[in-house]
C-alpha cells in the first residue's frame, strides 16, 4: 500500500514547527560531530609521527652517549656552570614541531632534533644521561624576549638566524641548514615548483622566513601565515591554500603519514637555524659553540639527524653547516 | 624603534582596517542576532523559546578560539567553507549575539509589565507592542551593557589572527617577527586596542544621553 505524505491540514502547526526544529538541530549536531572527528584525524596524523618514525630507544642512546664536560670547563664558564648547578637546562621550544621538536601525547615524551640537541647540551653541561630539559614553550612572539630576560638559557626553534634577531639575542650556531620545499594536494599537476606559486594561495608558518623568501621568488603569490604545521596542514586539506611551504624535511614527513599530499620540485632556499643564547654573557655562545663543534665531530650530531630528520629524508645526513657562517651567527 | 612603526606603517594600518570591519560586521551581527534570539526567547511560542535557549547556551558557553577552528577547518570537510575574514566575523557575531541576546532580554524584562499590559488594552498585537512599546524603552537601559559586548567583539577579534585574518594582531604579529620587536609591537596594538574600546565606550555616553527621557 502506498503511504500518501502527510496533509499539511491534519498536522497541527506546533509540531511541525517543532518537527523542523528538531531536524535541523540534528543536522547541525551531525555536522558538528563530524568535523570534530575529521579535527581529531588530523591530530592523530601528526601524533602518530613521533611514535612511529622515532625510535625512542635508540633516541634515548644517543643521547646518552653524547659527551660531557670537564668540571674545570664547565666552573670556569659562569654561564655553564648556573645550569649545572641547578641540573637542568632551561630550554625553549616547542611540543608541536614534527621532527624537530614534538612531544607524544601518550608518554608525554618529547623528541626530534632540536630537543635531542637541548638534551644533548644538556648532558653535556650537567653529565646526566638523560639530559634534563626544562622546557617553556615559546611561540614566534617571544623567542627574544624570553632569552633576554633570562627565563631560558637557550632556545632551540627551527630559529632561522637573520640579522634583526641577532641584535636581540646571540646565535650560536648555525647547526643546520633548511632547504623549503612546495607541498600541495596529491591530485594538484599545476603546481610543481616554487615559480609556479604565482597568482597562487601558499601557507606557510608564522616566524618562518619562508615568507619572505616566497615574495621573492613568486611575488604574485599571496602569503598567509599560520601559527603552527597542523594548521597549516588543515588550511591545505581544506582547500583554502593551493600549497604549503616550509622546510623540506617537515613536509616530506607530512606526505609520509597522509598520502594524498605530496611533495614537489627541489629545495629552493638556504635557511640557517641557529641556538638562540643570551647577548649579555659572551661566553654562553662561545659555549654553545664548542660543544657544537664537540658532538658534530664525534658523530653524535649524524646519529641525532639519522634518528630524526633522517627517518624521513633519504640518504646519510649532511655536512652540518659551518659555525659562524650564517650572517647574525 | 620609531622606524620600526614608520617602515611598517602600511602594514599595521590596513591591520587596523580589517579590525574595525571585523568589529563593526560582527557587532551589527551581534545585535541583531541578540535582538531577534530574545525575541524568540520571550515569545509567547514554545519552541520558539526553546531553539532560543538552546542558541545562547550553546554559542555562550564554546570558546570563541574552538569555534574559530571548528568554522575554518572543520566545516569545509562537510563541504561548508567560508573566506577566513568571513568565518571571524561568523564567529565572533554567533557569540557576541548570545551575549547580546541576555542583555537584551534583561532590557525587555525591565520594562514594567503594566506597559505590556496597556498595550494589549489598547489592541496591539505581540509585534506591535513589542516594537512600538517594550524595545524603545527597553533600548535606553541596554546602551552601557552594548558597550560591553561591542568592547567584547573589538578584543575578542585579535583571536582572528589564530587563522591568518590579516587584522591589527596579526600584522603586529607579523612586523614584530620582522623586524625581531615583538614585545614593541604587542604594546602599539595594546593602546590601539584600548583606541577602539574607548571610543566605542564614548559613543555610547553619547547615545546614553541623546536617548534619556527628559523627567
Amino acid at each position: 500500500m502506498p503511504t500518501s505524505p502527510p496533509s499539511p491540514f491534519v498536522v497541527p502547526p506546533g509540531l511541525t514547527a517543532r518537527r523542523f526544529s528538531r531536524r535541523r538541530l540534528g543536522a547541525s549536531a551531525a555536522a558538528a560531530t563530524l568535523a570534530l572527528a575529521s579535527l581529531a584525524a588530523c591530530g592523530n596524523d601528526t601524533s602518530a609521527l613521533t611514535g612511529s618514525n622515532t625510535d625512542v630507544s635508540s633516541y634515548d642512546q644517543i643521547i646518552a652517549a653524547g659527551p660531557t664536560a670537564d668540571a674545570a670547563t664547565v666552573d670556569g664558564n659562569a654561564w655553564a656552570k648556573k645550569i649545572k648547578d641547578r641540573g637542568s637546562l632551561n630550554t625553549g621550544g616547542s611540543d608541536a614541531g614534527p621532527l624537530f621538536s614534538m612531544k607524544d601525547p601518550a608518554t608525554g615524551k618529547l623528541t626530534g632534533f632540536d630537543a635531542g640537541l637541548a638534551q644533548l647540551l644538556s648532558r653535556y653541561i650537567t653529565g646526566k644521561e638523560d639530559g634534563p630539559l626544562t622546557l617553556t614553550i615559546t611561540t614566534v612572539d617571544t623567542r627574544e624576549t624570553l632569552i633576554q630576560n633570562g627565563t631560558v638559557d637557550t632556545v632551540f626553534a627551527t630559529y632561522s638566524i637573520t640579522p634583526e634577531r641577532a641584535k636581540k639575542v646571540a646565535f650560536a650556531g648555525p647547526y643546520y641548514r633548511s632547504g623549503d620545499a612546495v607541498m600541495v594536494k596529491a591530485d594538484n599537476t599545476t603546481i610543481n615548483s616554487v615559480t609556479d606559486l604565482d597568482g597562487k594561495k601558499v601557507a606557510t608558518q608564522q616566524g618562518s622566513t619562508t615568507a619572505a623568501r616566497i615574495a621573492k621568488d613568486a611575488p604574485g603569490a599571496t602569503v598567509s601565515l599560520f601559527p603552527d604545521d597542523a594548521q597549516c596542514l588543515a588550511a591545505l586539506k581544506t582547500d583554502r591554500v593551493d600549497a604549503y611551504v616550509i622546510d623540506q624535511s617537515i613536509l616530506i614527513s607530512n606526505a609520509t603519514t597522509d598520502k594524498t599530499l605530496k611533495v614537489v620540485g627541489e629545495p629552493f632556499s638556504n635557511d640557517f637555524y641557529g641556538i638562540g643564547v643570551t647577548r649579555d654573557d659572551p661566553q654562553a655562545k662561545a659555549f654553545v659553540n664548542d660543544w657544537l663543534e664537540k658532538i658534530e665531530a664525534d658523530g653524535s650530531w649524524a646519529k641525532l639527524w639519522k634518528a630524526t630528520v633522517g627517518t624521513v629524508v633519504a640518504g646519510e645526513a649532511p655536512a652540518p653547516p659551518k659555525i659562524g657562517s650564517a650572517e647574525g651567527s | 624603534m620609531i622606524d620600526v612603526l614608520t617602515e611598517n606603517f602600511g602594514t599595521l594600518w590596513q591591520g587596523v582596517l580589517t579590525t574595525l570591519a571585523i568589529t563593526a560586521l560582527a557587532f551589527v551581527g551581534a545585535v541583531v542576532i541578540g535582538i531577534v534570539v530574545a525575541v524568540f526567547r520571550v515569545s509567547p511560542i514554545p519552541p520558539l523559546r526553546a531553539l532560543g535557549a538552546v542558541y545562547v547556551e550553546l554559542f555562550r558557553n564554546i570558546p570563541l578560539l574552538s569555534l574559530l577552528i571548528l568554522v575554518a577547518y572543520g566545516l569545509p570537510y562537510v563541504g561548508i567553507s567560508f573566506s577566513l575574514f568571513t568565518t571571524a566575523v561568523i564567529c565572533l557575531a554567533a557569540v557576541s549575539g548570545a551575549f547580546a541576546c541576555e542583555t537584551v532580554r534583561a532590557g525587555i524584562n525591565g520594562v514594567s509589565v503594566g506597559q505590556a499590559e496597556a498595550a494589549r488594552a489598547l489592541g496591539m498585537t505581540f509585534t506591535q507592542s513589542l516594537t512600538r512599546v517594550i524595545l524603545p524603552q527597553a533600548l535606553r537601559t541596554m546602551v552601557q551593557p552594548l558597550v560591553n559586548i561591542f568592547i567584547g567583539v573589538a578584543l575578542g577579534s585579535s583571536l582572528a589572527a589564530a587563522v591568518a585574518v590579516n587584522e591589527l594582531t596579526y600584522a603586529a604579529q607579523q612586523v614584530g617577527n620582522r623586524t625581531a620587536e615583538s614585545m614593541l609591537l604587542f604594546l602599539i596594538s595594546a593602546v590601539v586596542y584600548i583606541v577602539i574600546a574607548l571610543l566605542g565606550g564614548g559613543a555610547g555616553s553619547v547615545l546614553e544621553r541623546r536617548l534619556a527621557v527628559q523627567r
